[in-house]
């Protein structure tokens, strides 16, 4: 373990490497601080350059930008009541009444501090527990393989902070995009409609791009062109009061650190739902409830430490598995397929300095949050008044260029246009577009574990449930599709008591 | 472009039959087993399923909110921008061979921009610079063979 440890050290105190990390660290605040850019947008638009890296500083890079996005996602939050990335969301009324109140120094200090620890939460629970599952995980067939997908996709649209339904369509949309190209029994093409660019699928970065980075031009194009009233700040104070009060919470933090932990681990649920956990659960305990919503400090520390946990477990399924704990995991895993790197247990074993690399850059980037957070917050002023109007379509153009890059395709760009098209078009439906991107990951393995399993089987259902783990795991899966019912049942049981 | 969810829901409906009508000519494995079919298969009822249910939502809610009002809508101006964004995408992939990144990425920053109100001179001096800058991190420093076109490089 210690080799391992200095190796990735080695790896990562290269001026390489700490070059990445600054420029994604400072990449990741300015998305995260904008309004209407999302971390998953930041990392789809950092995956053209990633393609170009070796996997480790490519690793890097995302861990880094990400942590610091969606720290940043709340800098908006408190000073314009717009969360800049959907993990802020839970907790925006909350900060914005009290910056009005004039605490927002306080709650920007809550905010950059809750989140630095969260993440760091996060990060050794991952190095806890990612290489005990991954021994486990070495001893997986292909039937638990599918239950894992299975219940990253049951999770994807039962936890969803919108509705099933749609989050149910949005990953089948996903599912279907997967089937696109040679099937895997066979190698008969399916819905290639004679193209020979959609033989091997749908490409993933291009898409990736079209419904995260194109969708979000449209949506910020074709909204009424946003003066934001930015309540004056000074960065200078956000340390004031701030130990007694995060000493006063400290229960509210390991509690909301393990809610963020076990939605990160569960696949296919990421750190904007374990926020709204955190803030109801956080208020469901409290002291002064009523308060919430009307500008409360503590819903503030309960789901701004939840979500950076949750963003550092994610990365669990991930690493083990290689099933995405969200969709930035995905976008990762997506990734590193086309480096031609399986995530799973074998990476442990055949490239470890890999997965410590991963959590070293955690926790570096956790510790630099501090000093750079701090920066943001004494900058945010004036990211927060960067030109939209010039910023879209320099984003566009990044877009273009981006999905190019990949295969020097035209064919590629005109696919983004389309995904961002339909992805724009989902969004203004209500309709999240993440979980296509869960179901874009998911769909080949759970295809392939499935047929693997039935071709080895001759077709005998019941081997799914033979096996202790598969036995396990797809009880798993099915209590999440009760998911629903779970409050009725609850009703029914406080009745009879 | 909000619609009502029965028109959505109806669409869904629709997308999962033709995924599952799609999938009828597909060979069959060994014993008549199911193969590349099954899953294309599945998901289309699950889409068509779900869309039912989205669409009877619709129905029971009495949503309404298809009246987008199509006739008004080329008169709204972020309608306008979408579409200018989506012009300048489609003309950068008909034109870009023949032009040249630099040429075209330019003329496309340059009337987004422009769309955008953002003053002319200021939108001129931002297309050149950030189109030479991306150029430059792409073809330079990625070597990334960005379409020549009529400039040298």
């Amino acid at each position: 373990m210690l080799d391992n440890l200095q190796a990735a050290v080695g790896l990562l105190t290269n001026w390489n490497v700490l070059l990445t990390i600054a420029i994604c660290s400072v990449y990741g605040l300015f998305v995260g601080a904008v309004p209407g850019l999302t971390a998953t947008m930041a990392a789809a638009l950092l995956v053209p350059f990633t393609f170009f890296m070796e996997p480790l500083p490519a690793l890097v890079a995302i861990v880094t930008m990400s942590a610091m996005a969606i720290f940043a996602g709340d800098i908006p939050a408190a000073l314009v009541r717009i969360p800049g990335t959907p993990s802020s969301a839970a907790y925006t009324d909350d900060s914005y009444e009290l910056t009005k109140q004039g605490k927002g120094e306080l709650v920007l200090g809550v905010d950059l501090v809750t989140s630095a620890i969260g993440g760091l939460m996060g990060a050794v629970i991952l190095m806890i527990a990612a290489p005990l599952l991954a021994e486990v995980a070495l001893r997986f067939t292909s039937f638990e393989y599918f239950w894992l997908a299975a219940l990253g996709l049951s999770a994807t649209v039962m936890i969803a902070s919108t509705s099933p339904v749609k989050a149910g369509l949005a990953l089948l949309v996903g599912l279907f995009f997967s089937t696109v190209g040679v099937d895997i029994t066979l190698g008969y093409p399916r819905f290639t409609f004679g193209v020979t660019e959609l033989l091997n699928g749908v490409n993933f970065i291009p898409a990736m791009i079209g419904l995260f980075g194109v969708s979000e031009v449209l949506r910020n194009m074709a909204s009424a062109s946003l003066r934001l009233p930015i309540a004056p700040v000074r960065a200078e104070g956000i340390f004031r009061g701030l130990a007694a009060t995060l000493w006063r919470y400290k229960v509210n933090m390991a509690r909301a650190g393990g809610i963020g932990i076990f939605i990160g681990i569960l696949p296919g649920a990421g750190a904007d739902i374990a926020a709204w956990i955190a803030y109801a659960v956080s208020r469901r305990f409290s002291r002064e409830p009523e308060k919430y919503g009307k500008g409360a400090i503590e819903p503030i520390v309960d789901a701004g430490t939840a979500n950076n946990a949750c963003l550092a477990a994610d990365w669990i399924p991930a690493l083990v598995f290689g099933i995405p704990g969200d969709s930035i995991t995905a976008i990762v895993i997506g990734v590193l397929f086309m480096k031609g790197l399986r995530p799973g247990p074998m990476v442990f074993e055949q490239q470890p300095e890999l997965v410590y690399a991963v959590y070293l850059s955690f926790i570096v980037a956790n510790l630099l949050m501090i000093p750079f957070g701090y920066l943001a917050i004494k900058a945010s002023g004036t990211v927060l008044r960067v030109p939209r109007n010039i910023l879209m379509p320099a984003i566009l153009t990044f877009c273009v260029v981006g999905a190019y890059a990949i295969n020097n395709s035209l064919f590629d760009v005109g696919l983004m246009l389309a995904m961002g098209v339909f992805g724009y078009f989902l969004e203004a439906n209500g309709i999240p577009v993440a979980p296509i991107v869960l179901g874009m990951v998911l769909g080949p393995i759970l295809e392939q574990n499935f047929m693997v399993s039935m071709i080895k089987t001759e077709w005998d259902l019941t081997q799914f449930f033979r096996r202790p783990v598969a036995i396990v795991l797809g009880v798993f899966t099915i209590l999440t599709w009760l998911v629903p019912l779970y409050p009725v049942l609850g009703r029914r049981l406080a009745r009879a008591g | 472009m909000k619609i009502s969810d029965t028109v959505v829901g109806a669409g869904f409906v629709a997308a999962g039959a033709a995924i599952a009508a799609g999938t009828l000519g597909y060979p069959t494995l060994d014993a008549g087993h199911p193969g590349p079919s099954l899953f294309p298969r599945l998901v289309g009822g699950l889409m068509a399923a779900f869309g039912a249910v989205l669409a009877a939502r619709g129905v029971r809610a009495r949503d309404v909110t298809e009246t987008v009002a199509w006739r008004e809508l080329h008169r709204s101006a972020g309608f306008v921008n979408a579409l200018y964004v989506l012009g300048g995408v489609l003309a950068y992939i008909l034109l870009v061979d023949r032009l040249g990144f630099l040429l075209m990425g330019a003329l496309v920053l340059f009337v987004l921009m422009w769309r955008l109100q953002v003053r002319l001179w200021q939108a001129l001096v931002v297309a050149i610079v950030f189109t030479a800058a991306v150029h430059f991190l792409f073809a330079k420093v990625l070597k990334v063979p960005l379409p020549p076109g009529l400039l040298w490089w």
